[in-house]
């Protein structure tokens, strides 16, 4: 506690100054070598990679529309990184966010479909609510084999996104469920206007979204931070020996993370659906949930990190599309980007110099 | 009943058709996983394999060549990740993950240039059998199928030998249950978790080649469709067995042509339901509802040597 205090007064303490600029250094690197590789890929195809990038830049921040996109896709990256954030500091590697998000999405869906006779902010709150238990409901059972059976959450958590994902492909192919009929994609009825995020600004796709993505990073920050609640959590994800010595139940910490995690995943699709897409498809996500463990990591497992990756990460795959349709170079290169992004990060992790923790405080 | 045989044995064609690229594959990932590695990247592995096969058949028209491209390009892939995970000791989760996002995007990236000139590439060749062949069920079932099935029974059958009755099998099964033990006894546990990787790769490669080459000629976007996942299902549910794996394959590969033919022709049943089935089978057989699954001791985490 005393060492993180003391990054924050810049100058005072060098050592916390050097921690706290390494913990950016290393997420920065990684990507500029993402870019760089990256770049020679693209000057393969016979385009110049800094064109190709400024597409990038100006389909993400170019104008009011660009920056819309881009929160518009930040906004379950940033949610998502935020779950696993927690899942990770509190000792849990959630793979699962693909499939709870499905499940969040389609049961904030099918609330989002109900013709309530309630007010639309209460509509929308019912529906992000339904959400949110659709994806703690899909962690329920790693969660309960993790803390109390002692099964590893990660090869549970992988096979439930499959069937997370064949479920909701049922729904939306099942008329009586929540198909729609006479389509040629499998997808789910209209949601009702009542329960849409209401649009920020005019004439762009940015939703309120994004607000409560950002929100919920600063809350995270300081919940981790300076609860008892976030103390604990983290007691346990660093050394659970230690938090049992210290009267922590561990079991019911583990569990009752790993469910939290499961509901900020279940968020991701509930604001997906009610901000952006309005109607559940058949594999709408396309490997959302696993990204989300990318922008996590690159934004160093720390909440205020997380926000600065989601929207790195976003301002990419809006800006995908620009690139495509002015240079040809394909959208699939912000995967590869993004793959290389996190391939250096996890490479050059073991580099980091072991910097000298004083035992105790130093005398002034 | 006359009719019932051309239905049953395209249906059993089928599921010999769809578990051999899940057979190839996990072969090798036995290798991986028995060493206490699991490699989720196995999936890129199969996509990437399934692409550099086309795209050498494409270009050299040999068969052998192509699948030789699918076999490098997958254990090239698989060194990457070998690389991260083991001399830099990161999580294998996270680098896995950063291999099949690779993969993914680098097979599309490139895919405009693989689908110009539009002709199929060139296929496995079918083994013919002779009167073999005229056999009832069994005869279209095994002996009218391409050189595939008989790689992956042979390769199954050799991986057995090797891993129980080899020296060197006994010492990559130690890695993942004790690596303390196998470093004290002098052995690299390093080199033996690049080779259980690098195999994985391989097979990856070839079985993504079975995948594209068997009978399609060409290649898709996303062609594996979580194949490699399922591998990684079939290994748990076949308790890291490689003829219990074979076995458990052929299951998920009977689903997989059950799947494809109540999407085609209707079913009681919806399809997803098969389709989810490998999964489901798998999380209850890691629940310990069916006997206990055994798991390498060291499934998942990094060795130190610093701490050995």
């Amino acid at each position: 506690m005393k060492r993180e205090q003391d990054a924050t007064m810049f100058g005072v303490n060098s050592q916390g100054l050097i921690d706290f600029l390494l913990a950016g250094s290393r997420p920065v690197a990684s990507v500029m070598l993402a870019f760089l590789v990256s770049g020679v890929i693209i000057l393969l195809q016979g385009v110049n990679p800094l064109e190709a990038y400024l597409a990038v830049l100006r389909g993400a921040f170019g104008d009011k529309v660009a920056f819309g996109n881009t929160c518009v896709r930040t906004t379950p990256l940033l949610i998502g990184g935020l779950g696993m954030t927690l899942g990770i500091r509190g000792g849990l590697f959630n793979v699962g966010a693909e499939g709870q998000l499905y499940l969040g999405a389609a049961a904030a869906t099918a609330v989002g479909l109900l013709p309530l006779a309630v007010p639309s902010w209460l509509h929308i709150l019912l529906s992000l609510s339904a959400g949110i238990l659709g994806g703690s409901l899909w962690a329920f059972l790693p969660a309960y084999l993790r803390a109390f059976r002692g099964i590893s959450e990660i090869v549970v958590t992988i096979m439930l996104n499959f069937v997370g994902i064949y479920f909701v492909s049922y729904l939306v192919h099942e008329p009586r469920l929540l198909a729609q009929e006479g389509v040629s994609y499998a997808q789910s009825r209209t949601i009702l206007e009542s329960a849409f995020l209401p649009i920020l600004v005019k004439g762009t796709s940015m939703h309120l979204g994004i607000i409560i993505a950002v929100l919920l990073g600063f809350i995270l920050y300081f919940v981790l931070k300076y609860t008892s609640f976030g103390f604990r959590t983290r007691m346990v994800g660093a050394n659970p020996d230690a938090a049992s010595y210290a009267a922590v139940n561990v079991k019911s910490s583990l569990f009752v993370t790993l469910l939290i995690v499961g509901g900020f995943s279940g968020l991701v699709g509930a604001v997906e659906m009610l901000g952006f897409k309005h109607s559940l498809y058949d594999a709408f996500s396309g490997g959302m949930g696993y990204e989300t463990i990318t922008v996590a990591l690159l934004g160093g497992v720390n909440p205020l990190g997380v926000i600065v990756s989601s929207f790195f990460f976003g301002g990419l795959k809006a800006g995908g599309n620009l690139m495509q349709q002015t240079v040809g170079v394909s959208t699939s290169m912000v995967q590869v980007i993004q793959a290389l992004a996190v391939l250096f990060l996890v490479g050059i992790g073991f580099m980091k110099p072991k910097l000298k923790t004083p035992k105790t405080t130093p005398p002034h | 009943m006359e009719d019932m045989f051309p239905q049953i044995n395209t249906f059993l064609q089928a599921t010999i058709r769809m578990s051999i690229p899940l057979i190839l594959t996990g072969i090798g990932t036995l290798y991986t996983e028995r060493c206490g590695i699991i490699n989720i990247g196995v999936e890129g592995n199969m996509l990437i394999g399934a692409f550099a096969g086309v795209a050498g058949a494409m270009v050299t028209g040999n068969i052998y060549i192509a699948v030789l491209c699918a076999i490098i390009t997958g254990g090239l892939l698989s060194l990457i990740f070998a690389f991260l995970t083991v001399s830099r000791r990161a999580d294998q989760m996270v680098a896995g993950f950063g291999v099949n996002l690779l993969a993914t995007g680098i097979t599309i990236t490139l895919m405009p240039y693989l689908n110009a000139n539009r002709t199929r590439a060139v296929l496995f060749p079918v083994v013919d059998t002779g009167f073999l062949k005229d056999i009832p069920i069994l005869g279209p079932l095994l002996f009218d199928q391409s050189i595939a099935i008989w790689l992956a029974i042979i390769l199954t059958l050799i991986s057995t030998w090797i891993l129980y009755k080899t020296s060197w099998g006994l010492s990559l099964r130690a890695v993942g249950e004790n690596s303390k033990a196998v470093a004290t006894a002098g052995l690299s546990v390093i080199k033996l978790r690049y080779a259980g990787i690098l195999l994985g790769g391989i097979f990856g490669g070839l079985g993504g080649a079975a995948l594209s080459l068997n009978n399609l000629g060409f290649f898709v976007q996303n062609m594996t469709q979580s194949r490699g996942f399922i591998v990684l299902a079939a290994l748990v549910v076949g308790k890291w067995n490689p003829v219990y794996f074979a076995v458990v394959c052929l299951f998920f590969g009977a689903a997989d042509a059950l799947q494809l033919r109540a999407q085609a022709f209707g079913s009681v049943l919806p399809y997803q339901l098969y389709l989810m089935l490998p999964y489901l089978l798998t999380i209850v057989a890691l629940a310990g509802l069916v006997g206990k699954t055994k798991a390498p001791k060291e499934y998942a985490k990094p060795y130190d040597p610093e701490q050995a």
